[in-house]
């Protein structure tokens, strides 16, 4: 985030001001003093909540004992992180969260900008209405749930699918424990629960577009689909990139709950991911320095892509994110 | 000019800065954690400096899992507080994500004084930290408690860390581990309950293969199981084939339960229910709910592990989908030989610790340690277990009945329960006036089950690297144990993977287990 105070002047407005005297400062302040007093809960919530909790990274690099405390746990260095970077398992969940995350920026985030063109086509307040709530309620059910309704779906104990697939003559298809159904299941649950939520920002994004826009290209002689192509997609990129790179920062943290869920004995070489692996190695056996340290090894992965691909997209010719 | 202006900024910034880290340090003891309930820490300790020896009422917090959706109100707490002059503030959270709060709050030294743990697990995590000193030692004191005096001392013995003893237990019987089963469907079958190991493999096979529910159709199962060894049905059909109880003596020396042949014998045991069908084939994907419901919807007729008792909550669920059917327990399974054994537990379920962070000194350890004390008399833990005379429970036999109305004990009484320490024959509460045949049956089957029972032998020992690594290391043996009953790998594959749980320090575990085994 430096280089946001870095790069002064992509706006005229926010460039500082040279004041002659401190005195002027001060008299700056004052005829401002409102602005600055709504400034505070902002500055407090990333203090007390964002800044603060950081100084608690550090015990990634100690032997942490909870009373002994931060100031009196030993140090060790980067033994947690190399301890990580051993660790046998280590490449095999690191890869598998990398698969996850590309099935996520591959398969998932197209599809929610592909609902919202279509709900956008829709006729009919009402029907628009009724299918955004639609598609939209999953979200509000807890992983548990949707986990659940998965398994009563495709269990083969008398699960609606297995009993489907034994009814055509197929043969049925352990769902839950075959290695090879977990990505699938994962990614399609995502989609189920989230695809609907995600298109509220595209859809509020493309009610701002111009009527007259539309108006224009109709008049040349434009067809939906060209207007589309044209006005549409166009006009809400700015939106797109900005989501993609927000969720690029998420690499390495695909969410718990849901992977935890569906993880078993019999899928844990593709389904360990770091997140679930810092449950058992970590937390559940009270190793906090240990939980920590990947923790700090997660967000800087994070970070880095944040940066990066804000980089490439200024390169584009794009706003990006700061 | 432009350098000594951001200068000026810079300071407003850092002095702002500075005040408010100020206002947090004042009230970072509050504001340490948000999550827990209204913070009464301060005025805790400060009624602890200036009590008098009057009868001002002794304040103490709380920390305990919740095994029901809603945190119970006060109607039994305000009863509790008139009897033993306290003021008590319960932090009650779910049970299901209790360890995770356990660690943070651990983590974050926001410990209550009375911290209640979730189970032997979590004990045995904790031990590193109790080793350390972060808990006050009871042993010595207990002599000046005569209710607390009567807790069994070979109970004890198994919660003690490095021969000390810094824990309080909630008892539990040592062996309620069985089979629950569908009696009419065995009686509808012709058959009697599996006398050994063969036996219990028939009738999962007829359960499953002669339409017990007389329907017409091949819907039914024999044993249903779930994504749990050692609660769920491979522990306790494995103790039935003679594994000992997680470590086993072989030559002087300890060996986990896992080299021994009869823990392979149960694997091609369970193995040849699943490929026969007997058997929920989802099994190690099957959450308890899960599993429950398919008993109680009518799909199987086995239910293992867990504890016979559950007996009343299955019968309650299933009798609504179908009021004929009869359930029945069991537990005395023997091997090819002919011999009975049964795990046991190390005989609680639960312990309760005193933080050092929150309990400031020995006088205010005593005072609540009276609380503890009392809570120890008939008077209080009937009070605790069963509710309040007359609403929630009635005595007959000398016996308490609970209420038919099951959702008010759920409610108000249910999240005191599983706090009281002790059992029946310590604490003198009421046992329960059982009505189920199959939960009396059960009961008379947990007292057989203590004479057959083996106990774990390294209950009482400790393993620095098992409390460090055991359980991420224990995940290679259950993930192992599950591929071999699924026919993913074999004998020589579980071998490996056992010498794969061996080198990343098992062998270090078996090493130090032995050195104070043998003392």
């Amino acid at each position: 985030m430096q280089e946001a105070t870095a790069q002064p002047g992509s706006s005229p407005d926010l460039e500082p001001r040279v004041y002659k005297t401190s005195s002027e400062l001060k008299k700056r302040l004052w005829r401002n003093k409102l602005l600055y007093v709504m400034l505070i809960p902002g500055v407090l919530y990333f203090l007390v909540f964002k800044y603060i909790p950081m100084y608690g990274m550090i015990i990634a690099f100690q032997d942490y004992k909870p009373y002994q405390g931060i100031t009196g746990s030993d140090w060790v260095g980067m033994k947690h992180f190399s301890r990580l970077f051993t660790e046998p398992d280590f490449l095999n969940i690191l890869m598998n969260t990398l698969i996850l995350f590309g099935m996520n920026i591959l398969i998932y985030f197209p599809i929610p900008i592909i609902l919202a063109l279509m709900l956008n086509e829709m006729r009919g307040n009402l029907f628009k209405r009724l299918f955004q709530t639609l598609f939209y309620l999953p979200h509000f059910m807890s992983w548990v749930i949707v986990v659940s309704i998965s398994f009563v779906m495709v269990t083969m104990d008398g699960g609606i699918i297995n009993e489907l697939l034994a009814y055509f003559g197929f043969e049925k298809i352990n769902f839950l424990l075959a290695p090879g159904w977990f990505r699938p299941m994962y990614i399609l649950q995502v989609i189920w629960r989230e695809a609907g939520w995600g298109t509220i920002i595209y859809l509020a994004s493309i009610a701002a577009i111009d009527p007259g826009l539309y108006e224009a290209a109709r008049m040349d002689g434009a067809g939906r689909l060209r207007q589309v192509w044209h006005i549409t997609l166009p006009a809400i990129r700015g939106v797109i990139i900005t989501l993609f790179i927000l969720k690029i920062g998420s690499v390495l943290d695909l969410g718990f709950e849901h992977v935890y869920l569906l993880l078993n004995s019999m899928n844990r070489e593709v389904a360990e991911i770091i997140d679930t692996y810092v449950y058992t190695a970590g937390l559940r056996q009270g190793q906090f320095s240990y939980s920590t340290a990947i923790g700090f090894f997660k967000s800087i992965v994070g970070l880095i892509m944040v940066v990066s691909v804000n980089k490439v997209s200024k390169k584009m010719g794009e706003e990006g994110v700061y | 000019m432009k350098k000594k202006s951001f200068t000026m900024l810079l300071t407003a910034l850092l002095t702002f800065s500075a005040m408010l880290s100020g206002c947090g340090n004042s009230n970072n003891e509050a504001a340490a954690d948000p999550t827990t309930a209204p913070a009464t820490g301060e005025n805790t300790t400060k009624a602890a400096e200036t009590e008098a020896p009057s009868e001002k009422p002794t304040e103490i917090k709380i920390m305990l899992p919740l095994n029901t959706t809603e945190t119970p109100p006060d109607t039994i707490k305000a009863e509790v507080e008139k009897l033993t002059n306290t003021k008590l503030t319960y932090q009650f959270f779910p049970a299901d994500t209790y360890e995770e709060k356990l660690n943070s709050s651990f983590a974050t030294g926001s410990l209550p004084q009375v911290t209640y743990l979730k189970n032997q697990t979590t004990f045995i995590q904790m031990k590193e930290a109790i080793k350390d000193g972060q808990f006050w030692e009871i042993g010595p004191l207990l002599s000046e408690f005569p209710n607390l005096n009567k807790l069994k001392p070979e109970i004890l013995n198994n919660t003690k860390v490095d021969g000390k003893l810094y824990s309080l237990y909630i008892g539990r019987p040592l062996a309620r581990q069985g089979i629950i089963y569908r009696k009419d469907w065995a009686d509808k079958l012709g058959l009697q309950p599996p006398a050994n190991t063969d036996e219990l493999l028939a009738m999962a096979k007829a359960f499953t293969e002669q339409d017990p529910d007389g329907n017409g159709k091949k819907d039914t199962t024999g044993i249903v199981d779930r994504n749990e060894l050692t609660y769920g049905a491979f522990k306790t059909v494995s103790s039935w084939f003679g594994t000992p109880n997680t470590w086993g003596e072989v030559d002087g020396k300890l060996a986990p339960e896992f080299t021994f042949q009869q823990y392979t014998d149960t694997m091609d045991f369970f193995k040849k229910i699943r490929e026969g069908g007997y058997m929920n084939q989802d099994f190690a994907a099957t959450s308890k709910t899960d599993a429950v419901n398919m008993f109680t919807s009518g799909k199987a007729g086995l239910y293992i592990g867990g504890s016979m008792q559950d007996i009343d909550t299955l019968n309650k669920d299933l009798i609504k989908n179908f009021p004929d059917a009869v359930l029945d327990t069991h537990s005395m399974v023997a091997d090819k030989d002919g011999k009975f054994a049964q795990w046991m537990i190390p005989g609680y379920n639960n312990v309760v610790l005193f933080p050092k962070t929150s309990v400031k000194d020995e006088a205010e350890l005593k005072k609540i340690l009276t609380f503890f004390d009392k809570m120890m008399t008939p008077e209080v833990a009937n009070l605790m277990y069963w509710g309040i005379e007359g609403t929630h429970y009635t005595v007959e036999d000398g016996k308490a009945k609970p209420t038919d109305d099951k959702e008010l004990i759920e409610r108000e009484v249910k999240g005191y329960k599983d706090s009281v320490i002790g059992e029946a024959e310590t604490n003198g509460m009421y046992l329960s006036l059982n009505v189920l045949p199959g939960r009396i049956h059960a009961e008379e089957l947990v007292l057989e089950n203590v004479k057959v029972g083996v106990p774990d032998p390294t209950a009482a020992l400790d393993s620095t690297t098992y409390t460090e690594k055991g359980v991420e290391l224990q995940q290679i043996i259950t993930d192992a144990t599950y591929k071999y009953i699924y026919g993913q790998i074999d004998k020589a594959g579980f071998d490996k993977e056992v010498e794969t749980w061996k080198s990343r320090g098992g062998a270090q575990i078996i090493e130090e287990y032995n050195a104070v085994y043998k003392k």
